[in-house]
């Protein structure tokens, strides 16, 4: 038996905490969020009921009875016993009277007219703002416009308006204001044309981007290998910028040197051409802008890795091909690229999942232009769930945006177990043991 | 073989022009004054860090805050992540305890995952927990976030450390809390080193969380700062651009230049693509 | 209802003068999309701030206002961000000062509360608002928010330009009634735009050089060739296909030709507008208020010695010469304390009046959102506002108010981006937007 030491747990658990809660509870919600139809307009905590001009055009539609909808609508504000009686206790006898007089048994579909009657009043005048919108509220008559926090205030309010009782769960389903649960977005996802171009703008980018990556860093790995010790560590820790540098400045630096006033331009310029912004021009230079400067923060990583590969081959073995006179093109043809196979297929493993979920340069540079041509799959879940011109975040459909990279993700590591051998990363504590 | 060097190095320096034309202007830019359509820098000046002693615009936030701010993120994120990656790294290395194997599967997830588009449900966690738009808030999630990977870097030191130290210490009859604190911990050292200042880095230069989660100006960081400056459209003033670049970039640079062969020890397995 | 009582009581009691305690009532203002000429915006509210304490005062109520302001949030996206999380997370500032599409989903989310709640609409200085920026800062039948500026967005002409192909001053100055009666068209522009490129007087793709990024603009294109954007019996929107295909063609007609730049779209607007500003473009379009830009930070001293503006021409028979007036609102968010509200509202207010609201007019060269601000005479002798309001104003439309408008917008843009960009032809584009634009908005949508 082996013996299980409980410090471990004691040891996990601050990490345990933070993760499940910031890491795997958001998870877990995304994937409730995918399901839902949350919005700005519906809220993230719950909702309310209520009955807007809006929801009785939506209810038209559905096929709700005519007089029903008239009903509903009706009723506004009206001088009634009740309303009177009420504007008497709040106010006195004398002020409910004048108004009795004035304007017994009208009814008003405006609130500003049911106002402006009470500012009719002359020996018994509400002076204050405040107190005659309290008045006014006193001779409503409509549920138009008044948000209900509780369902069953909402119903009962309903049925005095005289609703029928079977069209009640209809109304009251049109009236919530919160989210509900829908597969409405999955049908979106496949729906729309515009996910498959994003889905496209990943599978490009990725595949370029890694592809750069690979070679770029393959590229500095062995040209500083071949260097003096100083010059290859002076080149390696300049290409190490990008990647240390914050993105926000990173790709501050990227805009000038490709934009309309900026390096580019001006060196064109110098040559006659007339300035262009570089990085936006056509979707071939954004393209290309969006591989350079991902492609340069990620090279580094490829650099440092092939870098410790290359160091790891044993010096006979190049001393050797180079007695046999072999070039160094056919060295690094057939002595070191053979060696960085797993390195080169880690990388590659690495990067296509980080790519495919990172959108931070991209947003920064492009934000997915020009056209939408770069606006690659993370991007379109941010776009969705955080942007909207008309105020209105689609929380919901952003999520399922999400989800799927989350599935691809848990997918894509579930692979990698099985080709990085994961028995072989856990190997066994041997006190315990 | 350095008679044969100078293509490679010439190959290398025309490849690494844009960056060191990037980096060089940077600086440059900052402290002088151009032409437009010229790369002549024509006079020397340091009004483009006039951010530093007055606001740049009406209504616009001083620029000590963001820094005072991205200082205390950058420093609470890379000790919180540091100390619970020293113990959590240790366990997944050394102890054996129930469901080791999901664990360290678990972490390997983590590692790799699409922590940014979380970024819906983790509003609604803080703001369950009254942390949206605080510092405080915005430090945890970077905090969380940033575990999976500090885990895994601990663990890989721990995993280097002899086995001996331990046993012996065991043999001697000490706990397995006393031999970590005692023989194990000065063994990492120099991971742990390396541990914090890649978090510090990363947290110094975290852009979309505090963009999103902490919008308010308490709690602006530099980096929202510096995109709130590009973003504004009255005027693209580049070299102000730049002097405040420089400004954010300085604290990196030196970091960098002092502890380069920590960094890139971890950077070799970093986050980024 | 039934703290009704209460209510009347305090407020007999205030009333009655019974000295209180003085009390701290904390304002915050997010303002959205605003520049240093802007300022107004929130230095309104500080100054009516301080009027509100004194009426107070008066009355016997010690009140001590304290107003917070924040502008720098980026850009229109990251401040919607910020006030739409706030608001969920219940921390969302007193005052905002935003697009009156954002009405719709906030008053639906609850995040806002109407102004006509607070204020008693018949009396002064809110019942002196133009009428249809007061509709414009509506929805559903409820007043929720207020005007904050009125705008309008012109289409601009370089005069020099004008001349150098050939028009007389005395056309120049018939331009404006030729658009406004349909005489001049979107095709004019065109013929006129290829001229000046063709004669050197303007680079290529200066010909025509319009805005860079999406805004309410293109919807006047859209208005140009007949468009509809809500049908006003049943509320829904509307995608006129081949309205918007014409509008899409007229911009890709535009970068055949030359005379508009096929990666026109994302240029950075401190360049923009220092070339509109200063005759580097034909012809352009864009908002009332660049003329304070233009004349300002861009230095053109000669504002009506070097541009016609006129309304945005028709483009065929169907639609006519039009122009969108986007005025910002200000709205009230629901906070805990409904004494915030209500002296929030009261700020609001005052901050409408004629003589405050000129402040921002004139700073930020926007129009006037009161009739008597004509009476104003820091209003009524500035050239622009004067001109522009009676030349613009009057036959301003707005964008409706409509839960979904936001998607409509989007999806119309970047369909128009896909085909300036040459990534879709003009039908294909339109394709790909009715597909969109139906899979996401549904019943909302009525297609033509």
């Amino acid at each position: 038996m082996r013996r299980i030491n409980w410090l471990g747990l004691a040891f996990l658990s601050p990490a345990l905490v933070m993760v499940t809660l910031f890491f795997l509870l958001p998870v877990v919600l995304t994937g409730f969020f995918a399901f839902t139809n949350m919005s700005t307009a519906t809220g993230v905590m719950g909702g309310d009921y209520l009955l807007n001009t809006s929801t009785l055009r939506a209810l038209a539609d559905q096929g709700l009875p005519k007089e029903t909808l008239a009903k509903l609508e009706a009723g506004g504000y009206r001088v009634d016993e009740a309303g009177l009686a009420a504007l008497a206790a709040a106010t006195s006898p004398a002020t409910a009277d004048e108004l009795a007089q004035l304007h017994a048994g009208a009814e008003f579909s405006d609130r500003r007219d049911m106002e402006r009657a009470l500012k009719d009043l002359r020996a018994n005048a509400i002076r204050n703002t405040r107190d005659r919108k309290a008045a006014t509220e006193l001779f409503k008559r409509s549920i138009l416009n008044e948000r209900f926090s509780e369902e069953a205030a909402f119903r009962a309010a309903l049925s005095e308006t005289g609703t029928r009782p079977e069209l009640s769960d209809q109304i009251t389903e049109a009236a919530f204001t919160g989210w509900v649960w829908t597969t409405d977005n999955v049908k979106l996802l496949f729906a729309l044309p515009s996910t498959l171009r994003y889905a496209a703008n990943t599978l490009l980018y990725v595949t370029l981007t890694l592809a750069f990556n690979v070679g770029f860093g393959l590229f500095l790995a062995i040209t500083t290998f071949y260097l003096p010790k100083g010059q290859g560590a002076l080149f390696r820790a300049i290409w190490f910028l990008p990647r240390i540098l914050p993105p926000v400045l990173y790709v501050l630096m990227w805009r000038w040197f490709t934009w309309d006033t900026g390096f580019l331009s001006t060196v064109s310029g110098y040559l006659g051409m007339s300035p262009k912004n570089w990085m936006l021009d056509t979707s071939y230079h954004a393209w290309t802008a969006v591989v350079l400067i991902n492609g340069f923060v990620g090279a580094s990583m490829g650099m440092i890795i092939f870098s410790s590969a290359i160091r790891a081959i044993p010096t006979s073995m190049l001393h050797a091909s180079e007695v046999d006179g072999a070039s160094r093109w056919q060295q690094v043809r057939w002595i070191i690229v053979p060696q960085l196979a797993w390195p080169i297929l880690f990388i590659t493993c690495y990067q296509t999942l980080s790519l495919l979920t990172s959108f931070e340069y991209i947003l920064l540079a492009t934000d997915g232009g020009p056209g939408r041509s770069t606006e690659v799959w993370s991007l379109a879940a941010y776009h969705t769930a955080l942007s909207n011109y008309g105020g209105n975040l689609e929380y919901g459909l952003g999520a399922s945006f999400a989800l799927v990279l989350v599935v691809i993700g848990i997918g894509a590591s579930l692979i990698y177990f099985r080709l990085f051998n994961f028995k072989r990363l856990i190997t066994k504590p041997l006190i315990e043991g | 073989m350095p008679a044969k060097n100078w293509p490679i190095l010439l190959l290398l320096t025309v490849v690494t022009l844009p960056l060191l034309i990037m980096c060089g202007y940077s600086v440059i830019d900052a402290f002088t004054d151009t032409a437009p359509g010229s790369l002549v820098p024509t006079r020397f000046t340091l009004e483009h860090f006039r951010f530093l002693w007055e606001p740049v615009a009406e209504a616009r936030g001083s620029i000590w805050v963001a820094t005072a701010n991205t200082f205390v993120f950058a420093t609470t994120s890379a000790l919180v992540v540091t100390m619970v990656s020293l113990t959590a790294g240790y366990a997944l290395s050394r102890l054996n305890f129930p469901a080791r194997g999901f664990f360290l599967a678990g972490l390997i997830v983590l590692h790799a995952f699409p922590t940014i588009t979380l970024i819906i449900a983790i509003f609604l966690i803080l703001q369950m927990l009254g942390l949206y738009d605080t510092l405080i808030g915005v430090i945890v999630v970077k905090t969380a976030l940033e575990l999976p990977l500090g885990i895994w870097i601990m663990k890989g030191f721990y995993d280097t450390v002899p086995w001996e130290i331990e046993m012996a210490g065991v043999q001697d009859g000490a706990s397995r809390a006393t031999v970590w604190w005692y023989l194990v911990l000065p063994q990492v050292q120099p991971g742990l080193m390396a541990l914090i200042l890649f978090s510090f880095l990363s947290g110094w230069s975290e852009y979309i969380l505090p963009q999103v989660l902490a919008p308010g100006s308490d709690a602006r960081v530099l980096s929202t700062y510096l995109s709130s400056l590009i973003l504004d459209d009255t005027k693209a003033d580049f070299n102000l651009f730049k002097a405040v670049g420089l400004f954010y970039a300085t604290p990196v640079v030196v970091i960098y230049l002092l502890f380069q062969k920590h960094l890139m020890n971890i950077y070799g397995g970093g986050t980024k693509g | 209802m039934t703290n009704l009582r209460a209510l009347f009581a305090t407020t007999a009691l205030v009333a009655c003068g019974t000295a209180a305690l003085a009390e701290d009532i904390n304002i915050t203002v997010w303002a959205g999309g605003s520049n240093d000429a802007d300022s107004y915006r929130w230095e309104a509210i500080e100054i009516a701030a301080d009027m509100l304490e004194r009426e107070y005062a008066l009355q016997g109520e010690e009140l001590n206002i304290t107003v917070e302001a924040k502008r720098d949030f980026g850009g229109w996206e990251e401040f919607k961000q910020a006030v739409t999380l706030a608001a969920e997370a219940g921390t969302a500032p007193t005052i905002v000062v935003t697009s009156h599409l954002d009405i719709a989903p906030w008053s639906q989310a609850g995040y806002i509360v109407p102004v006509e709640d607070y204020l008693d609409l018949d009396a002064w200085p809110l019942n002196d608002i133009y009428p249809n920026l007061m509709k414009i800062a509506a929805y559903d039948g409820v007043q929720w928010g207020l005007p904050q500026d009125a705008e309008s967005r012109p289409f601009f002409f370089w005069k020099e330009t004008l001349k150098g192909i050939g028009y007389s001053d005395a056309d120049i100055d018939a331009l404006p009634a030729k658009v406004a009666s349909g005489e001049y068209t979107l095709q004019n522009v065109l013929v006129d735009a290829k001229k000046a490129v063709d004669m050197g007087l303007v680079e290529a793709g200066y010909g025509f050089y319009p805005r860079v990024s999406n805004g309410p603009d293109f919807a006047q294109f859209y208005q140009s060739f007949g468009g509809v954007l809500q049908d006003p019996e049943t509320g829904k929107l509307v995608l006129d296909k081949a309205a918007m295909e014409e509008m899409y063609q007229f911009f890709v007609d535009a970068v055949a030709a030359g005379v508009t730049r096929k990666n026109h779209i994302g240029t950075e607007w401190s360049q923009w507008y220092n070339e509109v500003a200063n005759g580097k473009a034909a012809l352009w379009h864009g908002g009332t208020w660049h003329y304070a830009r233009y004349t300002g930070q861009e230095g053109n001293a000669d504002f009506f010695g070097t541009i016609q503006f006129s309304l945005i021409p028709a483009g065929n028979d169907k639609g006519h010469a039009n122009t969108i007036t986007q005025p910002l609102v200000y709205l009230l968010t629901d906070q805990q304390d409904d004494k915030v509200e209500e002296v929030a509202a009261q700020l609001l207010k005052i901050a409408s009046e004629p003589r405050m609201n000129a402040l921002h007019a004139i700073k930020s060269a926007h129009l006037g959102i009161t009739k008597q601000q004509s009476n104003v005479e820091l209003y009524s002798n500035n050239r622009w506002a004067d001109e522009a309001t009676e030349r613009l104003l009057g036959t301003a439309n707005a964008q409706p108010n409509h839960l979904q408008y936001g998607v409509f917008a989007e999806t119309m843009w970047k369909g128009l981006e896909a085909a300036w960009a040459g990534v879709q032809t003009p039908a294909e584009a339109v394709a790909a937007v009715e597909a969109e634009m139906t899979a996401k908005l549904g019943d909302e949508l009525i297609v033509r």
